[in-house]
């Protein structure tokens, strides 16, 4: 990839290819922080979290909401794997007060219910910090 | 010599009714090409998480997952069957059903337990109708179905698995091979054999960048990452069968359809010469008739 041309992002749903831009940096929420992507970055596989993701572009900045998943940097782009990608207005606090609700009330006896659990919570956190 | 209105009130009939199936033809194409482009644009994210998967594999990380591993007695399988809401598609409903069916007699030959779920309305009365009971049935599945949809019973099934509440997950569909051929197939599809493993190393020749091994960094590790991309594909798994199915369902429709609306035609056809055969033979007798009138009274 060369570095000059800045970064090229994909970001990839099941559903379809939502995002194909070329921008100066990205900004990943990752499952423990957030992560600065400039150009010439080294190969990395991570996992995501939930959060927004903010593309710095000279044509404007743009941010989306991001629901998990992974992202593979690679020598000729970033793949942004996610289930779902939304413009932060597509949030409603209502919403996301909601599911935080419901993931709270979740009952978990077995560890793999306390894994879909904790996944829920973080989920609604995540769209929460973004409302508020 | 057949009644000549009756002729032409069916004659109108069928052209009605060839009108609709024409109609229903074209919108079973516009659906197709819709379903279809949707089918393709989900080829992308299969393709990225095989890469990772492999990226994982050559880096060193021992590939390893509960949903991978099949269980040491198969107790319990679970059947899901996928059909379409509407009928008028020709043999596509009964075949899936067909191939369920038949699935589900092995099933119950080396397993005792398991649940069978539907989705569809026509699979639904299918399998009401031949006796099975049915677990869960949906009918929110049309020519688009929605990753969300799919995804919560991809969660339910891994958890199942997971748990060992089951065995084996089968799923009954219909497998899009080509625009032309579809054929009904019952796939197994946990344990989860979705992973392609092999040494990326054979398919990247062509590329001379990539011939270049790329060193990954995992954050937070190479296991972890697993942990997700397993469940994640096993999802993207399931959501391909219903794309399949829906773009099948689209394919098998506008066949049915248009083959009526041609066999409409024909119909009309011999409609239209039995009706011009009985007026013209109805003309005949009334100059006969008359001619015989004028005959009597010179």
């Amino acid at each position: 990839m060369n570095s000059q041309a800045g970064v090229h992002c994909i970001v990839v749903t099941p559903e379809r290819t939502e995002l194909d831009v070329h921008c100066e940096a990205i900004k990943l929420p990752m499952f423990d922080g957030e992560l600065g992507i400039l150009p010439g970055r080294a190969p990395m596989v991570g996992r995501l979290g939930y959060g927004l993701m903010k593309l710095k572009a000279s044509s404007g900045d743009q941010s989306w909401f991001v629901d998990g998943g992974f992202v593979q940097v690679t020598r000729d782009g970033v793949y942004v794997l996610t289930n779902r990608l939304l413009k932060p207005d597509q949030i409603d606090r209502q919403g996301a007060e909601e599911d935080l609700r419901k993931a709270t009330e979740m009952v978990a006896k077995t560890p793999e219910a306390r894994a879909l659990k904790e996944r829920a919570l973080e989920q609604a956190r995540g769209k929460l910090r973004i409302t508020g | 010599m057949a009644n000549i209105r009756q002729l032409d009130k069916r004659r109108k009939s069928v052209r009605n009714i060839r009108k609709i199936t024409r109609t229903m033809e074209l919108i079973a194409t516009a659906r197709f090409k819709k379903a279809m482009d949707r089918a393709a644009a989900a080829t992308d994210y299969t393709k990225r998480i095989t890469q990772i998967v492999q990226d994982l594999a050559s880096s060193g990380a021992s590939v390893s997952h509960p949903l991978l591993v099949a269980h040491e007695s198969v107790k319990a399988v679970d059947i899901l069957v996928l059909t379409a809401n509407r009928g008028l598609c020709g043999g596509y409903n009964g075949s899936v059903v067909r191939v369920a069916a038949q699935r589900r007699n092995e099933i119950q030959q080396q397993a005792d337990a398991g649940q069978t779920s539907v989705s569809g309305k026509r699979g639904i009365a299918a399998m009401r109708f031949a006796g099975v009971p049915i677990e869960k049935t949906y009918t929110q599945f049309d020519d688009q179905p929605s990753f969300d949809e799919v995804a919560k019973i991809a969660d339910d099934l891994i958890y199942r698995y997971i748990s060992g509440q089951v065995d084996r997950v089968d799923v009954a569909y219909t497998k899009f091979i080509s625009s032309s051929k579809q054929t009904p197939v019952v796939e197994t599809l946990l344990p989860f054999a979705g992973l392609d493993v092999s040494a990326p190393a054979t398919e990247s020749t062509d590329a001379s960048a990539s011939k270049v091994r790329d060193d990954y960094e995992f954050l937070p590790d190479a296991s972890a990452i697993l942990q997700e991309v397993v469940p994640a594909s096993f999802r993207a798994r399931l959501f391909k069968c219903f794309l399949d199915a829906a773009v099948s369902e689209q394919i098998a429709r506008m066949v049915a359809m248009k083959s009526a609306t041609e066999n409409a035609g024909d119909i009309i056809k011999s409609l239209s010469r039995t009706y011009n055969r009985a007026r013209q033979s109805k003309i005949t007798q009334e100059i006969m008739e008359i001619i015989g009138g004028v005959e009597a009274l010179g």
